[in-house]
């Protein structure tokens, strides 16, 4: 088991949560929802992991590179 | 028999050379699963057809030309699906394949032959560096750079596979290839990390000096990432098959023809809704030849697609956003891999094509510390530089500067599917620049605004002034493609383009 964090790779705003603490997630599927550049771009779990905890809010904005959240692979 | 003595001595040194270096060291690579030299040649080449160069060639100092057999390079010439290539294999077992006077001839002679005579040139590399003591001294160095050339004028294409320790000339080599295929665990750097500790103190990790991880997503240098040597030539020969053997011939045509699966069903793999993001490469492979699509760089700058394929048998480039990642917002790392892409098809002459669904270029003062308005242009010269066949499609939308450079407007022909989405932004963001509307402050004037500037975005808008050629339907992009390509590809040059893109720096 290791643990690692989820950044954004791109700068906007966080638009939904979809996972929450706890939550067993495949790889690729989404933790938050960003919008930026007009678009809906998920930012999700690089690998199958366990959330351990999304460190943002719906409606806070992120810089490219913040860290989302802690999981655990 | 006459000459019985001689063919025996001639048979016999044959034989000594073609066991290459220290037998330990090609038993540890046999426990490793790592391929020798001679192994990978065979590998490549279609059997019985490799013509060697340099079996006899040693080292130019008398007390090591006993342990130095063809100096640490297999080199020759062979075919590769019945077409003829140069070849040079690294001997690591001899004496690391490192750098060395003859070493360094060897090389070049095949290189040089490949050149006059328009034949493509693969480079299976390993390297310790340069030969110590051999480029010792002022002497040392000052012969080294001896006749050595290191520019490629991609009159030929050159494809080079990164199969272990990696560095000086070797790397070099693979730097200035059109194709670099590295396999995991392999290394590609200036220098090792023995020479950095002392240099500059650094104990680097191999892997962070220049593994696959770092030359596949950071620098970009590598285009395929492999797990074994034999998944590597495969890459190589894969490569070979899209380009023709020289800058001065059209790309070969397959014969085998199928339609991919999805050909007719695209409107099912892209979301109507403009908000939402897809992997475009379903769209990129369900419009090429069935099995055609080969990636290029397919770690690095995942934001463009670009890749190689076959559209009713030619070879074509595919130079596509993906809304994928970053919502397909081009991003200063995607301007330098769309442009080395565009180099390396009008090089070869293959014909591009644009896939637009883009939100435009990715602003903000990120990119442009990463100096997103000079990569944009460099990304616009080769573009306006380029020469071969170019058709633009917008899918769902291309914004801006964007649009003009996924070729809308510059190609010899521009089309939109019927849901194209054309204008200098999104309209949604066009109606707070341009009214300083916002939508929850004003709600009727922004839907109304929002209503006036999208109406003026649409495909039929940029149809209207003949500025697109055509609005297609998404389901008949295949047959339209296939269409317009056989038109732009009877030019009466035979395929050949002007190539002012030869001299292109070969690394971004």
């Amino acid at each position: 088991m290791a643990r690692s964090t989820v950044k954004t790779e791109i700068t906007g705003k966080v638009w939904k949560i979809t996972a929450e603490k706890g939550q067993r997630l495949a790889e690729d599927e989404p933790i938050v929802i960003l919008e930026s550049m007009k678009m809906e771009i998920p930012v999700a779990a690089p690998l199958a992991c366990t959330v351990l905890e999304i460190v943002v809010s719906e409606g806070d904005s992120v810089t490219e590179g913040d860290v989302i959240a802690h999981i655990e692979t | 028999m006459p000459f019985d003595k001689q063919r025996e001595d001639f048979q016999a040194r044959a034989k000594r050379a073609k066991q290459m270096g220290s037998p330990q060291r090609l038993a540890e690579r046999k426990a490793a699963n790592i391929l020798n030299a001679r192994e990978r040649v065979a590998l490549l080449l279609d059997r019985d057809t490799f013509s060697e160069a340099g079996l006899f060639a040693t080292s130019i100092k008398p007390d090591v030309r006993d342990k130095t057999p063809g100096d640490g390079v297999v080199s020759g010439f062979g075919k590769v699906a019945n077409r003829m290539v140069g070849v040079n294999a690294a001997d690591f077992t001899t004496l690391g394949s490192s750098s060395a006077e003859v070493h360094g001839k060897k090389q070049y002679w095949v290189r040089e032959t490949c050149r006059k005579n328009g034949i493509p040139m693969v480079s299976l590399m390993e390297c310790a560096g340069g030969r110590i003591p051999d480029i010792m001294g002022a002497a040392g160095i000052g012969r080294a750079g001896e006749g050595a050339r290191y520019t490629h004028s991609r009159e030929t294409p050159w494809a080079s596979a990164v199969l272990g320790l990696t560095y000086g000339g070797g790397a070099f080599t693979c730097i200035n290839s059109d194709f670099v295929v590295m396999r995991k665990g392999a290394v590609l750097a200036v220098s090792s990390s023995m020479v950095t500790s002392v240099a500059i103190a650094e104990d680097s990790d191999p892997e962070a000096l220049g593994g696959w991880r770092l030359h596949s997503e950071n620098t970009g240098f590598v285009d395929a990432v492999v797990d074994s040597d034999e998944e590597a030539i495969a890459q190589l020969k894969a490569f070979l098959s899209y380009l023709p053997d020289n800058a001065n011939q059209a790309p070969p045509v397959a014969t085998t023809i199928a339609a991919a699966p999805d050909a007719q069903k695209l409107d099912t793999l892209v979301p109507e809704s403009r908000a939402k993001t897809y992997d475009i490469r379903t769209v990129v492979k369900a419009i090429l030849d069935k099995d055609s699509y080969f990636g290029i760089k397919e770690r690095f700058a995942k934001v463009a697609v670009t890749a190689l394929g076959r559209l009713n048998g030619r070879s074509v480039g595919i130079v596509a956003s993906n809304p994928m990642f970053k919502g397909g917002a081009l991003d200063p790392d995607s301007c330098d891999k769309i442009a080395s892409f565009i180099v390396l098809c009008d090089s070869f002459n293959i014909p591009l094509i644009f896939l637009a669904d883009t939100p435009g270029f990715l602003v903000g003062a990120e990119s442009e510390k990463r100096r997103l308005p000079g990569k944009i242009m460099n990304f616009m010269a080769a573009l306006e530089l380029s020469t071969v066949p170019k058709i633009a499609l917008v899918l769902r939308k291309s914004y801006g500067q964007a649009y003009l450079n996924m070729a809308g407007g510059r190609a010899d022909i521009t089309a939109s599917w019927f849901s194209g989405d054309i204008s200098f932004m999104d309209p949604a963001v066009a109606v707070n620049v341009v009214y300083a509307v916002k939508p929850g402050e004003q709600p009727e004037r922004y839907e109304q605004l929002l209503k006036d500037v999208s109406s003026g975005a649409t495909a039929y808008e940029l149809a209207a002034p003949f500025m697109a050629q055509m609005v297609i339907d998404p389901n008949d992009t295949r047959r339209y493609l296939i269409d317009m390509l056989e038109i732009l590809t009877r030019r009466m040059t035979n395929g050949v383009g002007q190539h002012r893109l030869a001299n292109w720096p070969p690394a971004f």
